[in-house]
């Protein structure tokens, strides 16, 4: 999916108070939703099928008489349980690679990094389509379809935080301290690592929605009955051409805003890093 | 340039190139062969039974000796390094197998289908890469002002958007608000024959979302870097000479800092097709993303396969090509090197 | 060496100071620079890196980045009415300005020319937009000692030197009648540098001027007429070259003399400020032997010394 590029920005301090406040309100809604506005993922009502955006249904209603509103956080939540989920898996799968390629090094290391490089060009959609369809649709396999196609910046970042550690002085003194591979890969390696692998695997979530919202809007991805913004919007092209715009508009808008506000907070973070970590951290 | 310069900078160039093919396919061959066992695998994990599917409805009524006879005659309880060897042997013999969900030869889907896809990527590439020089350059020549505010901001807000909803929005508008344009298909409902005129006519809303969705990392990259290399040395120093501000501009500013940008364009053509699955979903095109997608609801490996590692070889090969210009284009790399 | 001082003047520079804007900070990068140039005269602007002297030479071909200041005025005088420097058209200055009546020959070739062309494109480009035969390129080549083959090679196949000789060929090809030389002669050994500055005494000769910007008080003793000591953004004394070199008044130029080879061959004590966070006074005083209470004040450049305690006027 697009990558957001916010390079070398300086972001206003008032965007970021924003962004944040967005995010905040959006996983709160996500979070909160069933305690806040209960609903039964299969109401339907047909006596209010497609109704245009009014005081009672601010964003209308779909085919089937649901309130899109209502539903959209509903897929918020889904969407972002699914995202943060599979952006978990990439991380772990990346971190796993580059570590590997990392704490070796030498051929080892190339040999990896080319293979990261050439997947980097693989068509990563196709890939997972394929994923899934060889897995039956479904939640697991919209999981594991994002992370087996989305681990490769991880991979990278972790690569070569471990190289340029293993070049500073305070490793060489543990190693010759005595201390163990394992003992240093705890110990020193790894409080280091960790706040950048956190920052990827946020960075992560938006992609892995996107390649849910995707897959979903194909009808490749979560079940059809689930609320999730790629479902809502595939739901909403069928009524889009009876004249009903509406069911689409509020989903994708949603996707739109999260992501604006999560890719302005994120290039706050990312300005404070060293370059080249940056250039991986491309959302 | 005296001859005696050009001849050996040639010799080297086309030895050069060779090396450049071959240091690809030691990575792009074996990825290939990564990418096909990997997906082999999952395939043959896959819960599907493929007799079962090959037989479709007739499944139903089927005896067991019917769906045992095509078992045996496709192999599929040989053990998997030889249904493995067997699968390749044939892709490479150009079998690419029978598709389960569209009854026919892969080779006749891809034939059939691929054109489009190809049309309607590379119209977009071509569409966006003109964009974005004209735009990012203007951007970046007025550094800081409101076309280049408007556009950045432009730009982050599309880049935003998921592609399908843009295909939907622009729908919406065009089509079904503003009737405009046709909402979807290659012809019109009525036409009986193809012309190219109405191809183009209905090409233009997903052409367009395509290469809108794509542009702003091209914009934003073009913008960027023309904008860094108007403060470069060798700029200031080609003003400095009372060179004519076009001159500046497209000799010396754009050659270096357009430069990278071709490689870029090789890296970021998965984007583009993923990009272009999901527009020929949106407005209904007979490319290979809707035979995509129906293979993957009908889980048909085979053509699943066939568009997958076809892709990935296309995408592989423009990649090669871009290096080959990349090095053709600056004299510093050492096509040997 | 001509010591005859010229009474009409080509290029007039008075007041002009330079200051750029960063986010948390302003840079001082030249300050209060009153400085004229005539017909025949080469003037080397003298001092340690870093103390603005190419911000100087970019300032006068309107070359500075958008965050730049600029106040003062420097006039060039030609035929016609004379043209304010810093206040002119962009377009004026690209049309009629750079490089045909006021060539600059950049600091650090290797990044001033155009890593995708050739020598011999860059500079038959050059000749072309100054309205000069294009086979002309081998004759001006040859003037700064580069051979024909020469030419064909890409910049990162020549060598510093060559480098040099070619950035220095394509500031002379238009024959402007101003050249501002920055730091020609870094990255060539002696016979090229004496070679290189007898180019530009001979333009001089000639009629022409020249603004050699250099760190090296021994290339400045070979060619120039009058010396001008940069020190924090500041000319800090302007004498004709032969009265500078045997009596420098200024602490800090009576110490970067010192500093040479041939003489005391001591190295000047402390480093200087960062343009950011100049001293209000003079700002040489924390590493002057000479420095009283008054130095708090910043001293004026009168007549040519910028000190309130100029050497040769202590009892």
């Amino acid at each position: 999916m697009a990558e957001l590029t916010l390079r070398r920005s300086r972001m206003p301090r008032p965007a970021i108070t924003v962004a944040t406040a967005v995010l905040v309100s959006a996983a709160a809604a996500g979070l909160l939703a069933p305690v806040l506005w209960p609903l039964d993922q299969s109401a339907v009502d047909l006596a209010q099928t497609r109704l245009a955006p009014s005081w009672a249904h601010p964003a209308g209603t779909d085919d089937l008489g649901r309130d899109v509103a209502h539903r959209t956080v509903y897929g918020l939540r889904v969407s972002l349980l699914v995202g943060a989920v599979a952006a978990l898996v990439a991380t772990i799968i990346g971190g796993i690679v580059g570590g590997i390629a990392g704490t070796l090094g030498g051929p080892v290391d190339r040999i990896l990094m080319r293979i990261v490089d050439t997947v980097a060009a693989l068509p990563h959609l196709l890939l997972g389509i394929f994923i899934v369809a060889m897995l039956r649709p479904g939640l697991g396999a919209v999981v594991l379809s994002v992370g087996l196609t989305h681990w490769l910046s991880t991979a990278r970042i972790v690569r070569s935080e471990l190289l340029s550690l293993r070049t500073r002085p305070f490793i060489d003194a543990a190693i010759s301290g005595g201390a163990g591979r394992l003992r240093v890969l705890t110990r020193h390696l790894l409080p280091h690592v960790l706040p950048k692998l956190a920052l990827a695997t946020t960075l992560m979530v938006p992609h892995a929605v996107w390649h849910e919202t995707a897959l979903s809007f194909l009808g490749l991805g979560l079940p059809p009955h689930l609320a999730s913004l790629g479902n809502m919007i595939n739901d909403g092209q069928g009524s889009l051409l009876t004249g009903a715009w509406w069911p689409s508009l509020m989903p994708g808008l949603v996707i739109v805003i999260v992501t604006l506000a999560l890719a302005t907070v994120v290039a706050r973070w990312r300005d404070r890093l060293d370059p080249r970590v940056r250039a991986e951290l491309q959302l | 340039m005296t001859p005696t310069a050009t001849a050996r900078r040639r010799r080297r160039g086309i030895a050069g190139a060779g090396a450049v093919v071959r240091r690809r396919l030691l990575v792009a061959v074996p990825v290939l062969i990564a990418t096909s066992i990997g997906m082999f695998l999952l395939g043959a994990a896959s819960p599907i039974d493929p007799a079962k599917q090959y037989a479709g409805a007739a499944a139903f009524t089927a005896t067991e000796e019917n769906l045992d006879q095509i078992r045996a005659n496709w192999g599929v309880d040989d053990p998997l390094p030889v249904q493995y060897v067997r699968w390749v042997g044939n892709l490479l013999r150009g079998d690419l197998g029978w598709s389960t969900s569209r009854h026919e030869p892969v080779t006749a889907v891809l034939g059939a289908r691929a054109g489009w896809t190809l049309l309607l990527v590379s119209a977009a590439l071509a569409l966006v890469l003109v964009t974005s020089l004209v735009l990012g350059t203007l951007a970046a020549y007025r550094r800081g002002g409101l076309f280049d505010r408007g556009l950045r901001a432009a730009a982050y807000a599309v880049e935003a958007m998921p592609v399908f909803w843009l295909g939907l929005a622009a729908i919406a508008v065009f089509a079904l608000t503003l009737g405009w344009l046709p909402a979807g298909g290659l012809t019109g409902v009525t036409a009986t024959t193809t012309t190219a005129a109405d191809v183009a006519w209905h090409l233009i809303l997903p052409v367009g979302v395509l290469a809108i969705s794509q542009a702003p990392w091209f914009v934003l990259f073009v913008r960027d870097s023309v904008a860094e290399s108007l403060r470069d040395d060798h700029v200031l120093a080609a003003r400095a000479r009372g060179l004519p501000g076009r001159t500046v501009l497209f000799g010396h500013a754009m050659r270096t800092a357009l430069l990278p940008f071709l490689t870029l364009i090789g890296t970021h053509l998965p984007e583009l097709v993923g990009g272009a699955v999901l527009v020929e979903t949106v407005f209904s095109l007979p490319g290979l993303g809707a035979v995509t997608v129906q293979a993957a609801l009908g889980s048909d490996f085979p053509l699943l396969a066939a568009i997958t590692l076809v892709t990935t070889a296309v995408v592989l090969t423009a990649n090669l090509l871009t290096d080959l210009a990349y090095a053709a284009a600056d004299p510093r790399v050492r096509l040997d090197g | 060496m001509t010591t005859t001082v010229r009474t009409s003047s080509l290029l007039a520079i008075s007041d002009l100071t330079v200051r750029f804007r960063l986010p948390d900070a302003t840079v001082h990068a030249v300050t209060g620079i009153d400085v004229t140039v005539a017909p025949g005269e080469l003037l080397a602007v003298v001092g340690e890196s870093g103390c603005g002297k190419s911000v100087l030479a970019h300032a006068l071909l309107g070359l500075l980045p958008a965050n730049a200041a600029v106040t003062g005025t420097a006039l060039l005088h030609g035929d016609g009415a004379p043209i304010d420097l810093l206040t002119a058209d962009d377009k004026i200055l690209a049309r009629s300005v750079r490089g045909r009546r006021i060539g600059l020959v950049p600091q650090s070739p290797a990044t001033a020319l155009t890593p995708v062309r050739t020598g011999r494109r860059l500079l038959e480009e050059t000749l072309r937009a100054h309205g000069r035969p294009r086979a002309e390129a081998d004759t001006v080549a040859a003037g700064v000692g580069l051979t024909p083959a020469d030419l064909d090679l890409y910049p990162h196949e020549l060598s510093g030197g060559m480098a040099q000789r070619l950035a220095t060929a394509l500031a002379l090809a238009p024959d402007p009648p101003l050249l501002l030389a920055d730091e020609p002669t870094s990255g060539l050994d002696r016979p090229l540098v004496d070679a290189t500055l007898d180019v530009l005494r001979q333009r001089c000769d000639n009629g022409a001027a020249v603004i050699l910007i250099t760190h090296d008080l021994a290339a400045a003793q070979r060619v120039a007429d009058s010396v001008a000591v940069m020190y924090a953004s500041r000319i800090v004394e302007h004498r004709p070259a032969a009265g500078f070199f045997a009596g420098p008044r200024h602490p800090y130029a009576h110490a970067l003399l010192d500093a040479l080879p041939d003489r005391a061959f001591a190295p000047i004590p402390g480093h200087p400020p960062m343009l950011t966070a100049l001293p209000a006074g003079c700002a040489f005083a924390p590493r002057c032997p000479h420095a009283a209470d008054d130095c708090g004040i910043q001293p004026g450049l009168h007549p040519d010394v910028a000190c309130h305690h100029p050497i040769g006027d202590r009892p």
